[in-house]
């Protein structure tokens, strides 16, 4: 699966990937994750993600984003602050499969 | 505490968060940010043109030697910044408005380069003044890109447009597409820098001058440092916010002191982005390194002393998204105390100590990641002064965070009990 992230800079992002990633390995499932700023979202979504995640700290740009996932036809979230730290791995990882799911 | 929270964030963070959504704001801000690049790589031409090292030694006599010569790199880039940024305008603006792009840059340039009036120097020929494509003309830039882009929106959307068969190739009805808007704007602005000839840059000057120095004195730095780290309180990215409204005026300051130290000037202003980011924001928003040391050495709950362990990288390279959330600070009334006050704090000092001459102002802009010491050091030509403000600002950070971590520790630790207590009876 593809997940793409997106925060202010692509930088915090990054470390929440590695928890999610690290969930992922835990569970069997292979997944391919980037963290891009939200400058640089419209375009790398358009690349064939599965889904995609927005940082809870970028939540006032959330409408924006959504409808550039939305014009790519890739499901598009917020991801909830409790998941979005070093150790939310599983919390974070339960939410991308509903999302995927879902679609 | 609840209802407090919940009514800011619906009648004030929210609010004002959505407002720095808006469409010419957003512009404005992924076209000085499109321009950081040339202006962090520009300014280290500064260091090696004045490095620090003393007076006498080789370097330093071979760099006065080539000054000039050496700050040409900067002066093609961070000198002229707002030319890049006026293209980053045109260009985020056109795409906001699904316009083409590359005209929306292009016609962004047009309207900017046509508030300057071009000069005759003997034995070249014309010349443009540069002085007016830096800081200077920051703002300038910044109300020429927005019009031309309106001008071409306009005509585009009122089919103000000449028409081209469907025969004629793409690229070319672009081209023909561009004609009647940049003719509207290449006739108003040359109306008024060269027929009623208005210096655009002197009255936009005057226009924003009480602005300009009201935010280099304390005041103008705390209020956008408590903004910054109010919104943060609620989650949202609060750079993200005020550096929409305040960043263009703490990129003049930088580019003014920059202009200063190449021409060999005393340091303007105190307050460009790099003294927020190396003296105030260290650890990241809320300077949050001082809580870290506080988990590092303190934690007494597993929680935390998990948490501070993977949090100190991202720390010391001002990242802090893990401790806003993971702790969390963000809605947790014991932690967002200290978060507010200590950047308050660090600023204030920060401040006084540059007042003060205690430390250079700061000019370059290195990239955001470094860890504080060593920006701070490079951000100020090469102040080892810097270095002690920074470990003073890191261990008052400290200081003022430690009690309430851990009165929140006390809190965490009772969670744990009862969460083992539970474990026990099922």
């Amino acid at each position: 699966m593809k997940v793409l992230f997106v925060c202010s800079a692509g930088m915090s992002s990054a470390i929440v990937v590695n928890a999610l990633k690290k969930e992922a390995e835990k569970q069997g499932l292979q997944v391919e994750v980037k963290a891009v700023s939200t400058q640089e979202f419209g375009e790398e979504v358009k690349q064939g993600w599965d889904v995609a995640m927005v940082a809870p700290q970028v939540r006032h740009r959330f409408d924006q984003l959504k409808q550039e996932a939305d014009a790519a036809q890739v499901p598009c979230e917020l991801i909830p602050p409790q998941a979005y730290t070093p150790l939310g791995g599983p919390l974070l990882y339960k939410k991308v499969i509903e999302l995927a799911k879902k679609s | 505490m609840d209802k407090i929270v919940n009514f800011l964030d619906q009648h004030f963070s929210g609010p004002v968060a959505r407002l720095a959504e808006q469409r010419h704001l957003r512009a404005i801000r992924d076209g000085v940010i499109s321009a950081l690049p040339f202006i962090i790589i520009g300014s280290f031409f500064l260091i090696i043109a004045f490095p620090p090292v003393p007076q006498d030694s080789a370097i330093a006599l071979w760099a006065k030697a080539h000054v000039a010569d050496i700050l040409i790199p900067y002066r093609l880039t961070m000198f002229i910044m707002s030319l890049y940024i006026a293209f980053g305008i045109g260009h985020n603006l056109a795409k906001s408005y699904n316009l083409d792009t590359l005209a929306g840059a292009q016609i962004a340039i047009c309207a900017y380069l046509l508030t300057i009036m071009p000069k005759v120097m003997d034995g070249v020929g014309f010349v443009l003044p540069m002085s007016n494509l830096g800081g200077h003309g920051l703002f300038v830039a910044m109300l020429s890109s927005i019009f031309a882009v309106e001008v071409l929106r306009i005509c585009k959307q009122n089919k103000f447009t000449i028409k081209m068969p469907d025969q004629v190739p793409p690229s070319l009805i672009r081209s023909f597409e561009a004609l009647i808007p940049i003719g509207i704007v290449i006739i108003i602005m040359s109306l008024l820098t060269v027929v009623l000839g208005l210096d655009l840059h002197a009255l936009v000057d005057k226009a924003v001058g009480p602005l300009v120095s009201a935010g280099d004195s304390l005041p103008g730095i705390l209020i956008p440092i408590f903004l910054i780290t109010f919104f943060w309180s609620f989650g949202i990215h609060g750079v993200s916010i005020v550096g929409t409204i305040a960043r263009p005026l703490w990129e003049v300051y930088l580019a003014k002191n920059a202009e200063a130290v190449a021409a060999g000037q005393p340091i303007p202003h105190v307050a460009p982005e790099t003294f927020f980011q190396w003296f105030v924001w260290i650890g990241g928003s809320g300077a949050t390194l001082g809580l870290v040391l506080c988990m590092l050495f303190f934690a007494k709950t597993q929680y935390t002393k998990t948490l501070g362990r993977t949090v100190l990288a991202p720390g010391i390279f001002n990242i802090n998204e893990p401790v806003i959330f993971g702790m969390p600070i963000v809605l947790n009334p014991t932690l967002i105390i200290p978060f507010v006050i200590v950047p308050l704090v660090n600023a204030t000092i920060a401040y006084f100590a540059t007042v003060l001459g205690l430390v250079n102002p700061t000019y370059i802009m290195p990239p955001w990641t470094l860890p504080a010491p060593i920006g701070a050091y490079l951000a100020t030509g090469g102040d080892w002064r810097a270095i002690v403000l920074v470990l003073i600002n890191i261990t008052i950070s400290f200081v003022i965070y430690l009690p309430f971590f851990k009165m929140y520790e006390k809190k965490l630790m009772e969670q744990e009990k009862e969460a083992a207590g539970e474990g026990v009876t099922a």
